[in-house]
């Protein structure tokens, strides 16, 4: 049963999100990328839901909080991670199958950097335990 | 004595007037969630729970129909809210705000942009001329059919008013040689058999697009949609499939150059045929007017820089249908590809014009025929007719995302394998109408009242590198050598 990873980009963090499509290079895992205008587009029940699709990993990339376009767009994405996770713990599911990374605008290692390391949980994590149940 | 001569005449039939062409276009909705220009971002922190809070006077209530396409992942939202900023500027801790929204930009490509796909997705759904309002916010001029600007002056003529005017307007071409004089006997009949001509009620030929995850499936809806329009529909030879033989009155079958069977069945089902022009075409042409006489038979020429002669030479050697290929993105190919099709017609329609061929032959232009006004402008540059594919695939929700091109068409974003055939041929038919309609308000924009008196007007458009170089250039020229700041 092949991984699914959703990735919401942020369009300032991540200007040309066919870099991570290309530099993703997993073929056993498919990739997902939807650029926003601004991490915080994304609400919490929307991570749900996506995670409910079900997707095995769903994943918020944006600038660092300072550095928002929207002066606290990134802040709030952090508030509404924290949030979901906790949910997510509550139902029983494990909490890293939604998180964020924060990136420098233009700094393409570090975004590099968050991409490998979003790979490196979707393999550890594996398939969605929804998945298992049908 | 006065004749009192009632009214209607009693002793006339009742169709005293031919039918009005009519396209019976319907909503079809679309299947997956409208990627919109602009996005709402939304705080929900901080709310102060307003007791009259601007959400709920939405006038389209777009926070209350609010859900989350679990398909696209995207907020439907956005194809429901209008822009009216209400809430915006509503909102006491400006919570609400909206921002460019970067996967509608991500649509299509510098051909097909953007606002390109949302008109054509918008034409397939209801069948009506889009209508922006508030103002016109493009660019006033661009490059190739956006550097014409077409006559408006008869706009306030209410007799003819385009699709509500009191008059008729013909949007119907002839495809087929016409002969250039008619001979009769001392009894008024003709004294030959004229070659047959096929009539269209629109100078648009539907074409299967060079890409699309289901080909079986668009090419069904295709055939289904050309009959429908009572048009017709241009297909590669062996695309033709038996499902497909119930609509061949309405296909046009294309054949690659030097590969065409006399003794091909389809050959006696159709009305015309398409050849791709090669050194002996002519002589294809004439062995298929032998065996089918009724046949109208079409030539492809690549519209590239010999084509004007190669098209003069067609013309005089028999051809009664020729069509100028250009590029996806309204180009001529190999050393063409910095002339637009616009230049193309005009130079291939010129070259007929000076051997006086010009009335013996029919011309159609295809590639990067994209808006409605395209077809207009075309027309006015010298073809007379269009072929169009793409936007017939982007009238399917298509994004132009071409992974259909790739070999991953499995992964069609549109599900092309779900779409009815019913429902993707009304949406090509919708598309269809709405740009009838658009052709329509040009020509009685011009006072016009037939397209095919539109054919190589161009006195009634503005060619924007004309004016800079024959009225701008002198106005605003400078003595060379001369500095900046002379003459302020």
């Amino acid at each position: 049963m092949a991984t699914e990873v959703v990735i919401y980009a942020c369009q300032q963090a991540v200007p040309t999100p066919d870099f991570l499509r290309t530099q993703w290079g997993q073929e056993h895992i498919r990739l997902q990328v939807l650029p926003e205008p601004c991490s915080s587009k994304i609400e919490a029940f929307q991570l749900l839901r996506t995670l409910a699709t079900p997707a095995d990993l769903v994943w918020v990339i944006g600038c660092a909080e300072d550095l928002c376009r929207y002066n606290e767009g990134s802040h709030r994405l952090g508030n509404r991670i924290a949030y979901t996770q906790r949910y997510l713990e509550e139902i029983g599911l494990e909490s890293a199958r939604v998180g964020r990374s924060v990136v420098i605008p233009g700094d393409a290692p570090g975004l590099a950097a968050a991409l490998a390391d979003i790979k490196a949980k979707a393999e550890a994590l594996g398939p969605s335990p929804l998945k298992k149940q049908g | 004595m006065i004749a009192v001569i009632p009214f209607p005449p009693k002793d006339l039939s009742e169709e005293v007037l031919p039918a009005k062409y009519h396209i019976p276009v319907r909503r079809v909705p679309p299947r997956l969630t409208t990627l919109a220009k602009t996005t709402i971002i939304d705080w929900n922190e901080g709310c102060l729970r307003c007791q009259r809070c601007v959400k709920e006077i939405c006038p389209v209530d777009a926070y209350k129909k609010r859900d989350f396409d679990r398909k696209q992942f995207v907020d439907t939202i956005d194809e429901m809210c209008r822009s009216c900023y209400r809430c915006v500027q509503g909102c006491p801790r400006e919570l609400v705000f909206k921002a460019m929204n970067p996967q509608y930009r991500q649509l299509g490509d510098d051909y097909y942009t953007p606002e390109i796909i949302g008109a054509t997705w918008y034409q397939a759904e209801t069948g009506k001329i889009p209508v922006s309002g508030a103002g016109y916010g493009g660019v006033f001029a661009g490059e190739g059919f956006d550097s014409m600007w077409t006559d408006m002056s008869e706009i306030v003529r209410p007799t003819r008013d385009g699709i509500h005017g009191r008059e008729y307007i013909s949007t119907s071409i002839d495809l087929g040689r016409k002969p250039m004089f008619l001979v009769f006997d001392e009894s008024g009949n003709l004294m030959f058999e004229p070659p047959s001509l096929m009539e269209l009620p629109l100078p648009v030929v539907l074409a299967e697009p060079p890409l699309g995850a289901n080909p079986l499936r668009l090419r069904q809806m295709l055939a289904a949609a050309a009959q429908t329009l009572d048009a017709v529909a241009l297909i590669a030879r062996d695309a033709v499939t038996p499902d497909l033989m119930d609509a061949a009155l309405s296909l046009v079958p294309q054949f690659p150059a030097g590969q065409m069977d006399l003794d091909d069945p389809l050959l006696s089902k159709v009305r015309a045929l398409e050849l791709t022009d090669h050194p002996e075409v002519i002589s294809h042409l004439e062995a298929v007017k032998q065996r089918y006489p009724q046949l109208i038979v079409w030539i492809k020429v690549p519209g590239d820089l010999r084509a004007p002669d190669r098209v003069a030479a067609l013309a005089a050697a028999g051809a009664g249908v020729i069509r100028l290929a250009a590029t996806e993105q309204a180009r001529g190919p190999n050393e063409a590809g910095e002339v637009h099709l616009k230049d193309l017609i005009r130079r291939a329609h010129l070259k007929l014009v000076e051997h006086q061929l010009r009335d013996a032959v029919t011309l159609l232009a295809s590639g990067g025929i994209a808006l409605a006004e395209h077809v207009a402008k075309a027309i006015i540059c010298g073809v007379d007719g269009v072929i169009v594919d793409i936007p017939l695939l982007l009238a399917l929700e298509c994004r132009l995302c071409r992974n259909c091109q790739s070999g991953q068409g499995g992964t069609c974003p549109i599900e092309l394998d779900n779409l009815t055939v019913k429902r993707g041929a009304q949406r090509m038919v919708n598309l269809m109408g709405a740009w009838n309609n658009q052709l329509l308000e040009i020509l009685g924009a011009m006072g016009m009242r037939e397209v095919r008196r539109l054919r190589g007007e161009v006195g009634r458009a503005m060619f924007k590198e004309d004016l800079d170089r024959d009225i701008f250039a002198p106005l605003f020229a400078r003595p060379e050598g001369a500095s900046r700041r002379l003459g302020e």
